[in-house]
Parts: C-alpha cells; structure tokens; sequence
C-alpha cells in the first residue's frame, strides 16, 4: 500500500521533473542557436584578421576581394549601410508614425478599415518584390526626374527600403499608441485640452517607448535587408559622395558573393567577418533600444 | 435661505445610437453643495454627469436632448467653447489617471495647454492647489518624480488638485474612492466637505454611507431616470418613494 | 542550476554548435560520386546538366563544385576530383606537373563563352575597341563624347567580382586592371541587361546568350557579337570552356560527358548563356 504511494510519488515527481526539463530545453533553444551563430560567425571570420589587420579591414577604402593581391576594406559597405539605413528611416518614420496617428487619432472606423489591411498588406509583400518594383518601377522614373546617370542609387534603396520598412513602424507605432490608456486621454479632455495638444503632450510621449521600439525594429529591418538593396542600391563599393551615388552595402555584398566565395578562402572568410559587423552593429541596436525603453519604463515609474 | 443654482437639467434625454440612456432628466444643482448622484450600475449616472462637461461628445453616435444651463450658459450649444467649459468644469474620474509625468508637469499641465508661460504664476498656483488638496506637504520634496510613484490614495488627490489649478467652478466626481482604501477614502471625502466651500460638487457614487456624509443633496436614479431628488437628510430617513427606500436598504441593487 | 544541469547545457550548446560547423567543415563525401571541380563560369550549366543526368540516371551521384579554374585543375592533379572545370586552356607547366605525378591530361571543350558588350538601343556608338572597353570600366573614359557618341556621362555596369561572367571579361577585357570602384555591379545577367536597358548612358557586359532586343551590342575590334563570330572565334570576347579528366573517361565520367556533349546537353549550354560548341 504505502509502497505504491511512494512509487507514485515517484512517478509524479519524474513527471514534472520531464516538463521542467523540456520547457527548459525548449527556452534555451534560442540561446543555443545565438551561441551557434556566435561561435560560426566568430571561427569563420578571424582568418581574416591574421592576414588583414582589423583597422585596415574596417577603414580600408577599397574592396576587391578577387583581385591578385586582394583588397578588403568595408569602409564602403559600411558607409553605404549607415546612408541607406538613414535615408529609409527618413522615409519610415514619418510615414509610418504619421499613419498610426492617422488610424488611431483621426481616421473614422471606415478609414480604419481599409488602411489596416492596406499596411498589413504591404507588410507581407516579400522582399524581392520590392527590389523588382524598385529596380523596375521606381528607379527609371527617379532617373528621368532627377536627371542622374543612373537611378540604381542610396537615394531609391532608401526610398524602397523606407516603404518596406513603414508597415512594421506604423503597426507597432499603432500598437503602442492603443497601449496608452483611454484615461489619459480624458484626463487631458477633462482638462481642456484639445485633441492635438491631448495627442503631442500626452499620447505621444505615454506612446514613446513603443514608437521608438517601433523606430528601432523599423531600422533593423531596413539595416538588415538584402533582396531589396541588392537590386536597387546599385552595387558599387565605393563610399558615397551624395546620396545619388550607386552603393553596396553589407548585406548585398555577403548575399552576392558567399554563393561564390571558395569556401574557406579569404574572401570567403571576410564575407563572414563581414557578417559579424552586421550582428555586432545590429547587437549595438537593440542594446540602444533597450536603454531607452528602459529609460522611459523609469520615467513612467512602471519599475525599472 | 435657499442655495443658488449653478446648473440646471431641463427634460434631458441621451441616446448612444438608439440605447436611451437618460429619460427626461430635470434637476437643479446648487452653487457650493455637494450633489450625490446614486443609483444602480448602468442607470445612467456617469452619463449624466459627462454631459455637464461635455465628455459625451467624444463618443460617436450619441446624442443629447434638454438642455443643461450653467449660469446662463447653454452647455449643449454648438457655439459653445467646449475648452472654456472644461476649464470652468473639473472632473476627477473613478480610477485615479495622473499622467506619466513629473508631479509638477501633471500639476501644471491644465494651465500650459492654456497658453501659461509665467513660471513664477505657474508655480504659485501648483503649490496653492496642491495645499488645497491636502497633498502639498506629501509631496513638496518630491515634485519632480514621475507622479505615477505616488500611492492611490495621493494620486486621486493629485488629480483632484490638477483639476484645482485651473480654478474650476465646478468638479465632477465619478465614483472617486472605487479603487482606494478606506483610509484615502475618508481623506479625499473631507477634501470634499474642504473644497465645497469653494466650489460646486457633483459626486457619483456607490457608497451609500459616503453619499449621507458627503453630500447635502442626493438623485436617486433608476434605468435613466430621476426617481427621486431632495435634501439628503431627507432621502435617507424619509424617501417619498418606495423604490428609493427599497434601494437604501439594499433589497435591489 | 545545479551543476549537472549544467553540464548537460553544455553539451547541448556543442551539439547545436557541431551540427551549425559541420556543414562547413564536411566536403561532400557521399560514396562513389563524381566529383566535378573547377570554374566558376561553367559552374552553372555542370548543375543543371548534373541535376537533369542524376535523374535519368538515379544511381549516378554527381557532386559539383565551384572554386575557380585553377583550382579545378590543380584538384584534378592531385586527383580529388574527377572531372576539372575551365574557363582557360590548361598552361604548359600544369601539364608539366600532371606528368610528374602520372596523370594523363584529357581536355575536352564543351561549350563557348561569348561576352557582349551592350549600350541601351539609343547610344550613337556602335563599335568600340578591346583597349576603350578597358579603360571605359577602368575609369579613363568617362564620357560617351571620347567615344564619338553624344555627350554624357558613362554609367559603367559591371557584374560581381565572384561570378564566372565578370571572371570571363576580366581575362578577355581587362588584362588584369581594376574596374572602377564607382561601378554599378549586378547580381545576374539579367539585370546587368534590365540595367541598361533602363539607363541611357550605361554600357554592361552579359553571356551572349543573355542579349535581348533591349539592349544594343557593339562591334568589339569590328566584330559583330554573333555566334558564328564567336564560334569561328572571330569574336575577340570569346573563350572555349574546357572539363579536363585524367585519361579517357570511362564509366558515369563519360556518360555525364557525354551527355553534355550531346544535343540536349548543348542546349542547356545555350540556356546557360553560353554558345554552342560545333561539332
Ligand atoms: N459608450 C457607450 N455606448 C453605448 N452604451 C453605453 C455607453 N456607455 C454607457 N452605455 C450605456 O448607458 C447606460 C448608462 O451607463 P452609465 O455608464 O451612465 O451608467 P452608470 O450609472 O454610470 O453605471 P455604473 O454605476 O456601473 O458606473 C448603460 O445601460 C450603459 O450600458
Ligand atoms: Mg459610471
């Protein structure tokens, strides 16, 4: 009797036991996943830096990694990462902050209902078909108003990229607008404000951890892309003059050479440095995200 | 020595679309008195006292009825300045909602949005409403924490004083003490008894002792309409109807 | 965490980690496959013939690997691989070694490289010589007047410094100069031609099988890019494309060889970009 009790006991403690041990496994996952990629990016990069020195790899003006000696410096993809990242969030900010005002504040149910779907829409169109759209559409049209040689330049990438990148700001913008509660808008109302001042003295900055989360994620996504850039941003390592210049940023350059690249060559091994400057500049991203929600976490005193 | 009126219902109906909400509604309200409004959830009450200042409006699809006189003023006129009229008409909700600022910026908020750059001014008056509402000395070495540090209790306070700086006339309380403890409770009530010196009260509530120790005169509401309106005193020991006794006594409710 | 747990994290962390290396370090090792090795230009149309050969034969293995001429034939010397690709002839002193270690160089040509140069159908300038092609992409020549067109500036499309087109030009055009870092660079054939076709003052570089009415081919040195040009070898941006074996092939080798030979084999060829072998 009792030794069945006890077997029992057993039973439930292993049972428990295996779902602490699953669920446990099953968080760490990602982790093991980032330690994977860490590790790979890591032992497939520092090759590089034994016959290259890192300042030179990192500042070097010139990147010609199948020329007889090579030249691997990603000064220029570097610089035209930043510019066309800059110059889409010039685009997705605005709009897309713009937009989740618009629904959230202003737009009757009506508009509501159709300008949802039409973001979620553009949301899930894939990438390449904003870079065919781009290249196609976008560029020669560009060409011909602009005058410029070529319309395959930072100024379309930024431009196409900064469209991609407005669904996901203006949705999570939107989120985080319908996150402040409906209190203080009334407390504002209550108090005679009207709606514009209830919306940039009380909404907005009650909203401005989500927006800038928004912000943030917005840009990771625009630093990140490869399809789009890769057809649109014209291709040429060189770090840009204006913002007209054609240029190469990292990611396009990993994404049009690594099929390539001789596996365990140098230039194979600089396209995975390469890919580790992107991981350190994306950590550095969402370190800066994390301050700052965590800032305004403090100042709206919701514990730090 | 009969009170003033400050604000005066005439046969006021409210529709949310085609819900009537409130019944011909008449009922006076007297200058530095304290107006109890009770009565069953969902008779009506908060939105009878969101019309006086017209917080109703920012819901679609209702409409509104009668007429509501505020010193000669037709608060339902479309002509009417909406801002002015929630400057001179102050409310303080049920959940306590300082925003997430510094206690001082909730505290100025009302007279900025008004166009107030004197900071001087600006600060006299912070500090003489935030006296007003008993919470100055609370708060004084602290005026720049996120007021969201606050406890409810001084948080209800906080927002009966941000309502303060902008001198109202009049404050609507909707159900003030729902979320406090007894203890705050009892602070804000005589912050009420303090302030109707000064001011005119409409208060909202559940709370049947609260009602009898706060107020002078008391509405008695039922599915949107006023069942029953007089003195206090006179509701609670002597009801002229049976419905409003039945309710005292909590046989409905 | 106690500490056996933790060793047991541990151990998963490296398993994960060994599966994510383990395809970088493993040469494909499948049993008894061919393994095809060498040029990134004719990369491409082994893969396709390989895939289309594996499934009309499904116990042939084929495995194809890209790395570049030289080091096709130098895994050809060494013998790992079967079968070396080439975008060039094999040079004396390689031939040299192969005898030194006993193997007997094979070559068979199975496809032609044709690189045309292309303007957009509106430029003036139909011709131009080897040496304005290379100091066009060098960055000598800038303007379309130096080369009797109208005025403009040259947009100068060029492909990516890994791919077997771009590896092509650089022998046949560049004599071993850099393109100019201001360069437009495409990703495929395909856009190198969409490219200029959209661009007024650009001039590219794709396979001949890749031009399109879109795009405008000049003459180079007087030749006109045809495939007969580039058949008879008049077409001087042109090159046969060599898979070298040790000995006569025998056995899966040939038939893979041959069947790129074949007609069918030939047309992939062409789809490929490239230009027909006579037979
Ligand atoms: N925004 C709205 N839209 C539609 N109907 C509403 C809305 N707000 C309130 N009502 C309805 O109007 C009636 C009166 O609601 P009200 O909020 O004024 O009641 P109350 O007396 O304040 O109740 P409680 O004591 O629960 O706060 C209820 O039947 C309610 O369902
Ligand atoms: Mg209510």
């Amino acid at each position: 009797m009792s030794a069945m009790k006890i077997q029992r006991k057993a039973l439930v403690t292993l049972k428990e036991g295996a779902y602490k041990w699953l669920f446990a496994t099953l968080a760490f996952a990602s982790l093991v996943f980032l330690v994977g990629i860490v590790f790979t990016l890591l032992t497939e990069s520092l090759p590089v830096f034994s016959k290259i020195r890192p300042t030179s790899f990192l500042f070097g003006p010139f990147w010609y990694p199948t020329a007889d000696p090579p030249e691997m410096g990603i000064w220029p993809l570097i610089t035209a990462s930043f510019a066309v990242t800059a110059g889409a969030m010039v685009v997705c900010v605005p709009i897309g902050v713009g937009t989740a005002l618009f629904i959230h504040e202003l737009a009757g149910r009506r508009q509501r209902a159709f300008l949802k779907p039409v973001i979620e829409i553009l949301a899930g169109i894939p990438s390449i078909v904003y870079g065919f759209f781009g290249m196609v559409v976008v560029a020669p049209i560009l060409q011909d108003l602009l005058g410029i040689p070529t319309g395959l330049c930072a100024f379309t990438a930024s431009l196409v990229l900064g469209i991609m990148a407005t669904p996901t700001v203006a949705s999570l913008a939107e989120d985080a607008l319908s996150f402040v509660p409906r209190s203080f808008r009334e407390a504002s109302l209550a108090l005679g404000a009207n709606r514009w001042q209830t919306l940039t003295r009380v909404v907005m900055p009650a909203a401005g951890s989500g927006i800038s989360t928004a912000v943030i994620l917005g840009m990771g996504r625009a630093v990140g892309e490869t399809m789009t850039v890769l057809m649109v941003a014209g291709g040429a390592a060189m770090v840009p003059k204006s913002l007209f210049d054609p240029v190469r940023p990292m990611t396009s350059t990993i994404a049009a050479e690594m099929g390539e690249a001789v596996m365990g060559s140098l230039h194979y091994n600089a396209l995975f440095a390469i890919g580790l400057m992107l991981f350190l500049i994306t950590l550095g991203v969402n370190i800066i995200a994390e301050i700052i929600s965590r800032r305004f976490r403090l100042k709206l005193g919701l514990g730090r | 020595m009969a009170p003033e009126t400050k604000i005066c219902a005439q046969h006021i109906d409210f529709f949310y679309g085609r819900t009537r909400a409130l019944k011909d509604i008449s009922l006076d309200i007297y200058a530095n008195r304290v107006t109890a409004l009770i009565g069953p959830s969902g008779c009506g009450k908060s939105t009878f006292i969101r019309l006086i200042n017209r917080m109703n409006d920012l819901i679609p699809g209702t409409r509104v009825e009668g007429k509501i006189i505020m010193d000669g003023l037709d608060i339902n006129h479309p002509r009417t300045d909406v801002v002015d009229l929630r400057r001179r008409v102050g409310m303080v909700f049920q959940k306590p909602n300082p925003f997430p600022k510094s206690i001082y910026e909730n505290m100025s908020y009302g007279l900025r949005i008004n166009g107030m750059k004197d900071r001087n001014f600006i600060e006299q008056r912070v500090v003489s409403a935030l006296k007003k509402a008993a919470l100055y000395d609370d708060v004084k070495d602290r005026l720049h924490e996120s007021a969201l540090m606050l406890s409810g209790g001084q948080q209800q306070r906080l927002c009966i004083a941000r309502c303060l700086v902008v001198e109202p006339e009049v404050i609507l309380f909707d159900e003030p003490c729902a979320s406090l403890d007894p203890i705050s409770t009892r602070k804000i009530e005589e912050l009420i008894l303090e302030l109707k010196k000064d001011y005119t009260i409409v208060i909202v509530t559940h709370n049947m002792q609260q009602a009898a120790r706060v107020s002078d005169y008391t509405a008695f509401m039922y599915m949107g309409e006023l069942v029953e309106y007089d003195l206090t005193e006179k509701i609670f020991t002597v009801p002229k109807e049976r419905m409003t006794e039945e309710y005292l006594s909590g046989k409905f409710g | 965490m106690g500490k056996r747990s933790f060793t047991t994290m541990t151990m998963f962390i490296l398993l994960a980690v060994m599966t994510l290396t383990a395809h970088a370090v493993s040469a494909v090792a499948a049993d008894r496959a061919i393994i095809v090795k060498g040029s990134t230009t004719v990369l491409p149309v082994i893969q396709v013939a390989a895939e289309i050969f594996m499934d009309k034969n499904p116990e042939a293995n084929i495995s194809v690997q890209g790395g570049g001429s030289g080091v096709g034939i130098a895994s050809l010397l060494d013998k790992t691989t079967d079968i070396a690709t080439s975008s060039r002839k094999i040079k004396p002193e390689e031939i040299e070694k192969a005898k030194a270690s006993g193997i007997n160089v094979n070559e068979i040509p199975i496809a032609i490289d044709g690189i045309a140069v292309i303007v957009h159908p509106v430029n003036t300038v139909k011709a131009m010589t080897r040496t304005q092609i290379r100091e066009i992409y060098t960055g000598k020549i800038t303007d379309w007047s130096q080369l009797g067109g109208r005025k403009g500036k040259i947009v100068v499309v060029t492909r990516d410094t890994s791919s077997g087109t771009f590896e092509a030009f650089e022998a046949l055009a560049l004599n071993k100069e850099k393109v100019r870092p201001d360069a437009l660079s495409s990703a495929s054939n395909q856009a190198v031609a969409q490219t200029v076709a959209q661009t007024p003052g650009a001039v590219g570089y794709v396979g001949h099988g890749y031009l399109t009415p879109r795009v405008k081919a000049v003459a180079v040195d007087g030749v006109q890019c045809t495939k007969q040009a580039i058949q008879s070898e008049k077409y001087p941006l042109s090159r046969y494309l060599y898979v070298y074996t040790n000995g006569r092939p025998s056995g899966d080798v040939q038939r893979f060889i041959n069947f790129i030979l074949s007609k069918e084999g030939q047309r992939l060829v062409e789809e490929e970009g490239f230009v027909d072998i006579l037979k």
